[in-house]
């Protein structure tokens, strides 16, 4: 009794101190929450580090998703049909922001993220952060397909590196004669059903000159013959001649562990294999390696399927404004060039590609800036996900038979295609 | 005043709650839902009453009805190897020899093992460069190693035998169960008649371990048209679709896709097939229980 007495008469000598421990504690700073995958180069961990101690009134809690971009899109999924207004800032992979934004899920960063500003940043990316004329994302990572290769190989052959599919094919049936070694792959790429697959393919259809796609007409152009026969030289040649049937399941690492193990002679992958496999610690071939644009067909222009990881805010978000400041902080120039030579990988804007520090340490960002520059985009439109699935099992069912009736797939697969892309129109209707 | 004087009714509430609301609320949900076109990531289409339109398509859907195959010569083949080979172990299980205790508890390992993880495993044991299956196969000869997660006919394979690698402890212990409830005079007696070993096994625990080999066979089956988390880890479905079971692709079309609709009508397919199945077998397990008890 007495105490509490006591508390009452000098609550103002409380008040007192509350408001000095008020001073010397600052108000408890503002969390935001970061939905990302796990990065295992270690540079995150130091960037949002840097971020805290330059602005102390926020803090940056991170949220860790599962690291393949299908898994991860089911994750944020969920959290946008929950409207959790818990999740601020998100990666989102480069083929989601057209069905974010049409689902009502991604905030439009018109307000922050200026034309002036889009401008300093590749326009393949900008474009795929844009839907309806909005955008919605501020891309970080910029991926390309790239054709790696043994140079010490190529070399002893007197090879260059090869500028059309079929000579890849011929320069690896070649050396496959020479080296007799039943481990050695001629080439090792992304051919399991899943995305992966969609961006390999893509790949050789672009470079016959074909398309998936009509954008403009809305319409599936998988049946068409040049995209047929891209299909089947890659089930006949590239599945058929020089690669393991193995390759049929495999993913990133699975393609990149064969090539840095010395077992394949090419490689098709994303710019991160650069580093990956010209690490010692990681790989037999260091030193060994070559990167240069993926081939054409002959008549044809290289292609390489765009990638890469934009950060968005979500609508349900109740701090856009802070989250925008950790945005702005990842995007920004000081901190993709921090980014690219901490880890050799594609980034957005186009200073990293001109500075000759970066040019410096990693010559092949010119190669990579050319590619990204004719970067071929997937379908941008919110039925992605469906039409991907369509493509997978086509492309599956087409590469990993060897008899497979291309034709008849194709066939199914476009009618297929255009029956989701039918739902589009029904927009115009009141 | 009743519902005094029938205090079961009260008893049975929370649970009946618990059932209500963790299952019944969602089948409905999911039937209400088969009923009707909505796909979220087109939002401004809304949620349109579409009738019987999703089950029409899913009758003629040629990859629901390939999926439909798969997963019925999956359900077929892990079922019926499981509950033979449960039934064998559970018979070696039954005897009595030293270390029984620890060799029933380690049966048991495969079964404990969290799937994603087991599957893991499987998708290692099954690469086509450092597997163990293309080892204990062809050990040297690397020239002759197989790709099985990438073969159309052997994908499927792969899948079936790493679910009965990991389920058929569980059969075993079932018919383990069943095994112990047999009287040890019948064998006694057998022996004074003096049966063999096969006319013991034969006469007297074939027929008497049939309901628990049934009951083992149920769970099986429902849970075999529950495969997901296999196909999951292991293949995605692929290559060619030759793994794509109905509740991956539902999976897929209801959580990828955001085809809620028509993911709905997949659900309830899968659901309307284990309740038949389901059905089915308690009318068989309760004809053997009431041709026991009227034998008597």
């Amino acid at each position: 009794m007495n105490s509490l007495n006591n508390l009452v008469k000098n609550s103002w000598r409380t008040a007192v101190v509350l408001v000095l421990l008020l001073c010397v504690f600052p108000a408890q700073a503002v969390e935001i929450r970061f939905v990302t995958w796990r990065e295992t180069q270690g540079f995150l961990d130091r960037l949002i580090q840097d971020f805290e101690a330059q602005n102390p009134d926020l803090k940056i809690v991170r949220e860790i998703g599962p690291h393949s971009s299908t898994e991860f899109h089911d994750l944020v999924g969920q959290k946008f049909k929950n409207r959790d207004p818990e999740m601020d800032v998100f990666f989102m992979d480069v083929i989601w922001p057209a069905e974010f934004a049409s689902a009502g899920w991604a905030l439009p960063l018109d307000r922050f993220f200026p034309p002036d500003e889009q401008k300093k940043f590749l326009p393949a990316a900008i474009l795929a952060n844009t839907y309806q004329g909005h955008i919605y994302g501020v891309p970080l990572f910029v991926d390309t397909g790239l054709l790696y290769y043994r140079r010490d190989i190529l070399q002893h052959y007197g090879f260059a590196p090869p500028r059309t599919w079929p000579e890849l094919v011929e320069q690896a049936k070649t050396i496959l004669a020479g080296v007799n070694d039943a481990q050695l792959s001629g080439f090792s790429g992304q051919f399991k059903q899943y995305e992966g697959l969609v961006c390999n393919m893509m790949e050789y259809i672009a470079s016959r000159g074909a398309e998936v796609w009509d954008e403009q007409a809305l319409k599936s152009a998988l049946h068409l013959p040049e995209a047929q026969e891209a299909v089947r030289f890659v089930r006949d040649r590239i599945v058929g001649e020089i690669s393991h049937r193995g390759v049929l399941a495999y993913q990133e690492p699975e393609s990149l562990a064969l090539f840095t193990q010395g077992k394949a002679i090419f490689h098709r992958n994303w710019p991160y294999a650069w580093e990956e496999s010209n690490d010692p610690k990681k790989s037999k071939v260091a030193g060994k390696v070559g990167m240069t644009p993926l081939p054409a067909f002959p008549g044809g222009k290289s292609a390489s399927t765009l990638g890469g990881w934009q950060l968005g805010i979500s609508r349900f978000s109740r701090k856009p404004e802070p989250a925008w400041r950790f945005i702005r902080f990842m995007t920004g120039e000081a901190t993709q060039k921090r980014i690219a030579l901490a880890t050799g990988r594609g980034l957005a804007r186009k200073d990293v590609y001109r500075d000759a520090e970066i040019l410096k340490k990693y010559p092949h960002f010119q190669t990579q800036f050319e590619t990204s520059m004719q970067a071929v985009p997937r379908p941008r439109t919110p039925v992605y996900v469906p039409l991907s699935n369509i493509m997978q099992r086509y492309f599956s069912s087409a590469i990993a038979v060897r008899d497979s009736n291309v034709d008849k797939l194709a066939r199914l697969a476009s009618r297929d295609m255009d029956r989701v892309l039918d739902l589009l129109r029904e927009r115009a209707r009141p | 005043m009743r519902a005094r004087s029938n205090p079961a009714l009260w008893y049975i509430l929370p649970s009946f709650l618990f059932v209500a609301v963790f299952s019944l609320y969602p089948i409905f949900a999911s039937v209400r839902l088969s009923f009707y076109r909505l796909i979220l990531t087109l939002p401004w289409l809304g949620e349109k009453f579409v009738g019987l339109e999703n089950y029409r398509d899913l009758a003629t859907d040629p990859v629901a009805l390939h999926s439909l195959t798969i997963t019925l010569i999956f359900v077929a083949a892990t079922a019926s190897m499981e509950v033979i080979l449960g039934l064998g172990m559970a018979l070696v299980l039954n005897e009595s020899f030293r270390g029984r205790g620890l060799l029933r508890a380690i049966v048991l390992v495969p079964w404990a093992i969290p799937t994603v993880v087991s599957s893991q495993m499987w998708r290692f044991i099954f690469n086509d460069r450092y597997g163990m299956f293309n080892f204990l196969l062809f050990g040297d000869k690397t020239q002759l190693y197989l790709a099985p997660l990438a073969d159309t006919l052997l994908a499927p394979l792969a899948i079936i035998i790493s679910d009965v690698w990991k389920t058929s402890a569980f059969a075993a212990l079932i018919v383990l169960a069943g095994l112990q409830t047999i009287p040890d005079e019948l064998y006694e007696a057998a022996d004074i008649d003096g049966a063999t070993a096969w006319q013991k096994f034969r006469r007297v625990t074939l027929p008497l371990v049939r309901p628990a080999l049934l009951l083992a066979l149920l769970f099986r089956t429902i849970d075999g048209f529950k495969v997901f988390d296999l196909v999951f880890v292991m293949t995605q479905g692929g290559p060619a679709d030759a793994t794509n079971v109905l509740q991956f692709y539902g999976y897929k079309k209801t959580f990828a896709e955001g085809m809620i609709g028509y993911g709905s009508a997949i659900s309830v397919g899968v659901f309307l097939f284990s309740l038949a199945l389901a059905l089915g077998y308690i009318r068989l397990l309760g004809a053997r229980i009431l041709e026991k008890s009227g034998a008597k």
